[in-house]
């Protein structure tokens, strides 16, 4: 191949640096020809604190061998702010590029540096619409998720951004309850950053979450990110876990109970609900601590079941449990 | 608790409603499981040689093509191998060390820092890397490495990437997160870096990036708080604006961010108690993290018998083998912070006279780790290995550097019970010469009066002397397989051998602590 810098008269003027001069490196990586070729044509511009169009190329270029080269996503966002290059064009390229290599840091926080400067609730908005086809590849991508969080508290916008959220989880755990990135997000939404319009009666609010967060249980019960869910809405509204008592019991039971009776606001396990559910019997037993007293010794009772036999990968942890309640009663 | 039979294990429920995870979930425990030797009670020996073989080759021969990904992070790879090898029990030549001294030096940003390689930016992560694999194969004096550090200019460096919430970008132009944290207040603190001006808001910021699942998110989102988060300002560092506004965590509870964070959190505490008390009027509210909620998330990550015990990093998704260290070394941080982890007898101790006659006997066996070590050992043993040498995710898949430091490493927090030790402390602090610390400083600061400088000593001092007071604790040590399966201890908190962190602080604290080993009687 002559594809090599080395070889383009474009560069002639540019002295290349070697990575390792005088050093016989350690685990040394064996690179390909084009991939030195880019790299030692990038510690030349590196080192003159050239910002051109032909860097643009050139950090492109080594971006798309190693899109964890963080230096060459430094230089090449100085050379986007020098030249003033359209901020749209370069949030395009990066469609393609972040679809390529979803998992790396950099190309999340490129975009980032971009979307910033650009500083346009349009250009969010439609980011937030990128996302989406993002996470349908990929529904658990740490970085996109994070990203999106970040979005949607920089720019603050009710209507054009916030609005869509609380539906699209609902969409998201639609087809996949377990997704714990879905769970994290909707806590993040309604809970951790403030208060969205619409949700100004914060009682009203919770009263919604804990009756999403149980159906969501009584679908299949056996999924902690639900769990976690309701009681994180429970704690960081400091509700007592004891105003769902009658949701969790059921749960804890080893049959579905008989009864025709529905009741909207504790529904029961599915009917193919595996029971009984260790995270129910862990809220109850929870439950029981709060009340404390006579309640403690049957919080006691539930952790022994979980230490020797529901659960006795983490015996270690409730028989801590049990030490740790009793000392406090 | 021994192991169970394959026969036992229960696949993870389902509820009759299957959805992506789940299915994920399920065909992953059937992999796992028929990894489980047919003898029920796995007698699995760790391939130690194999092991080093592999590391052996990336370290010699050299790394093939497709580790072009981690160019810009050449000092990982180099800490990988070498703290590899230290956990599994190798010394190494000299030539070995000289080269990589040389290697790292090659590393180091004319402004102050390490890179990911030669002629690359300085990073917070690297940075990390390059000092830990120092302490492994460096030691004072001309060809050490260890003088050749610009520890003035690293801390200059770590100040210019200050953030008004107290948080650090991990380079210029770079992220904020917590793994940056970590890999910053680990170089501090080894390097004598610690002042109060670099610690000002840190706790504060790793306190909002906890979630409502217990464990911690990535980074936090200040601009409410502090009314703006545009990392490319360069804002004067200021006290919060806003204290009742809401700092929301970004990204979900997650392994490597709870481990960083909790390490940090831990190794903050003198920082915390010092300057943060909580007396009434005082403008610094005592940041606070919820330590049960982080405990709960830690062991919820292990995973079920069908498993074989091995860790996740998020609620919902599958154990992988580095996550051994990420969260199984997390949990020790967690009980140490519950003030639960007070050594019975510490290693070249004698017996504590204030013998706690009610809590320590409750118990009729010597392992109070709140995590399942043996399972956690069956993992790594079991699905951990390549039978090619090398440790890995899961199988099937190929090893890497990555995962044989953090499965080794994972292993190690499974057979030793590494915690603070009083005593340890006390010996360390008894022997503490200000002056020398003092002077071996490689910060810039000068305390603005007396008072605040007498607080700042003391800083230092406890930093260094909890640094050093952790010690394995005598009689605890498992090993699934047996002995011949020993790896060696890794510090909780550095992940370096506690050889190689004493040695370091020593030296760039200037202080001579008393051995760890005093000489027991005649042989
Ligand atoms: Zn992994």
């Amino acid at each position: 191949m002559s594809d090599l810098l080395a070889d383009d008269s474009e560069w002639a003027d540019v002295v290349p640096i070697r990575q390792y001069e005088n050093v016989n490196p350690i685990a040394p990586i064996f690179y390909s020809e084009e991939y030195k070729d880019a790299t030692d044509y990038f510690r030349g511009v590196v080192k003159t604190g050239e910002m051109s169009p032909r860097v643009l190329k050139l950090t492109e270029r080594v971006i798309r061998m190693n899109p964890a080269h963080y230096t060459a996503w430094q230089h090449r966002y100085k050379t986007v702010m020098a030249l003033q290059v359209s901020l749209e064009d370069e949030l395009e390229l990066m469609d393609e590029i972040a679809t390529m290599f979803l998992k790396t840091y950099q190309v999340w926080h490129h975009r980032r540096l971009i979307l910033t400067a650009l500083n346009s609730v349009d250009a969010a908005a439609r980011e937030l619409v990128f996302l989406k086809t993002v996470l349908e590849n990929d529904s658990k991508n740490y970085h996109t998720w994070s990203y999106r969080q970040w979005i949607l508290v920089h720019f603050n916008d009710e209507e054009r951004l916030w609005a869509g959220e609380r539906p699209y989880v609902e969409e998201l755990l639609e087809e996949d309850v377990r997704n714990n990135s879905a769970w994290h997000h909707r806590f993040f939404v309604v809970f951790s950053s403030g208060v969205r319009a619409g949700d100004e009666d914060r009682e009203q609010t919770l009263r919604r979450e804990l009756s999403f967060a149980k159906e969501k249980i009584a679908l299949a019960p056996n999924n902690l990110s639900a769990w976690n869910y309701l009681r994180g809405a429970l704690e960081h509204t400091h509700t007592p876990f004891t105003t769902v008592t009658a949701f969790v019991e059921p749960y804890t039971a080893s049959e579905p109970p008989a009864t025709d009776v529905v009741d909207l606001d504790n529904p029961l396990p599915s009917a193919g609900a595996q029971l009984p559910c260790v995270a129910a019997l862990e809220f109850l037993a929870d439950i029981y601590e709060e009340e404390g007293g006579e309640k403690t010794a049957k919080a006691v009772e539930i952790w022994k079941l979980l230490a020797n036999e529901k659960d006795t990968m983490r015996k270690k942890y409730w028989e801590h449990r049990i030490r740790d309640a009793l000392q406090k009663a | 608790m021994a192991a169970p039979r394959a026969s036992e294990m229960v696949a993870t429920p389902t509820d009759g409603y299957p959805t992506a995870t789940s299915s994920l979930q399920s065909d992953t425990e059937i992999t796992i499981k028929s990894h489980l030797p047919s003898s029920g009670t796995p007698q699995i020996a760790l391939q130690k040689k194999s092991h080093f073989e592999f590391l052996l080759r990336n370290l010699r021969q050299g790394l093939p093509e497709r580790y072009t990904s981690q160019d810009a992070s050449q000092p990982w790879l180099i800490y990988w191998t070498l703290h590899g090898f230290s956990i599994l029990g190798a010394g190494l030549d000299d030539q070995t060390k000289k080269r990589t001294i040389e290697t790292l030096l090659a590393l180091q940003h004319p402004d102050g820092g390490f890179a990911g390689g030669p002629g690359q930016a300085a990073h917070l992560l690297p940075t990390y890397a390059a000092i830990c694999a120092f302490a492994v194969v460096g030691r004072p004096g001309e060809g050490g490495g260890w003088d050749a550090i610009d520890r003035n200019k690293m801390y200059n460096f770590f100040m210019s990437l200050k953030q008004a919430d107290g948080s650090f970008l991990v380079s210029h132009h770079g992220e904020v997160d917590v793994r940056g944290i970590y890999c910053l207040l680990v170089v501090a603190t080894l390097l004598n870096l610690i002042t109060p001006e670099l610690l000002a808001g840190v706790p504060d910021f790793l306190a909002t990036c906890q979630t409502y699942e217990g464990g911690f998110g990535n980074a936090s989102f200040p601009g409410w708080a502090f009314g703006s988060d545009d990392t490319e300002a360069t804002t004067p560092l200021s006290s919060p604006r806003d204290p009742t506004a809401p700092r929301p965590p970004l990204g979900e509870a997650h392994g490597g961010y709870t481990f960083c964070a909790t390490a940090s959190w831990v190794l903050l505490q003198p920082f915390i108690k010092l300057y943060h008390p909580p007396v009434p009027g005082n403008p610094l509210p005592e940041p606070k993290i919820n330590t049960r909620a982080l405990l709960r998330w830690c062991v919820q990550m292990q995973g079920l018998p069908i498993e074989l015990g091995g860790f996740k990093g998020r609620t919902n998704k599958l154990v992988d083998g580095c996550y051994s260290w990420w969260v199984g070394g997390c949990v020790v941080l967690v009980e140490t912070l519950l003030g639960l982890a007070a050594p019975h007898i510490a290693a070249g101790e004698e017996p504590a006279d204030e013998h706690d006659e009610d809590s320590a006997k409750a118990w009729d066996d010597a392992d109070d780790s709140l995590f399942n070590r043996r399972a956690l050992q069956e993992y790594i043993l079991c699905a951990g290995q390549h039978p090619a040498g090398g440790l890995r995710d899961k199988p099937p898949k190929p090893a890497d550097a990555y995962h044989t430091l953090y499965c080794a490493a994972g292993l190690a927090a499974a057979q030793h019970r590494v915690v603070p030790s009083k005593a340890r402390e006390k010996a360390v602090l008894l022997t503490w010469d200000p002056v020398q610390a003092h002077a071996k400083s490689g910060a810039t600061y000068v305390s603005p009066s007396d008072v605040e400088r007498e607080t700042f000593e003391e800083l230092r001092k406890q930093m260094f002397a909890h640094a050093l007071s952790w010690s394995e604790e005598e009689g605890t040590t498992t090993y699934v397989g047996g002995a011949a399966n020993r790896v060696n201890a890794a510090h909780p908190i550095f992940n370096l051998t506690i050889t190689h962190a004493d040695g370091i602080l020593a030296h760039f604290y200037g202080q001579m602590p008393p051995s760890r080993y005093p000489p027991r009687g005649k042989k």
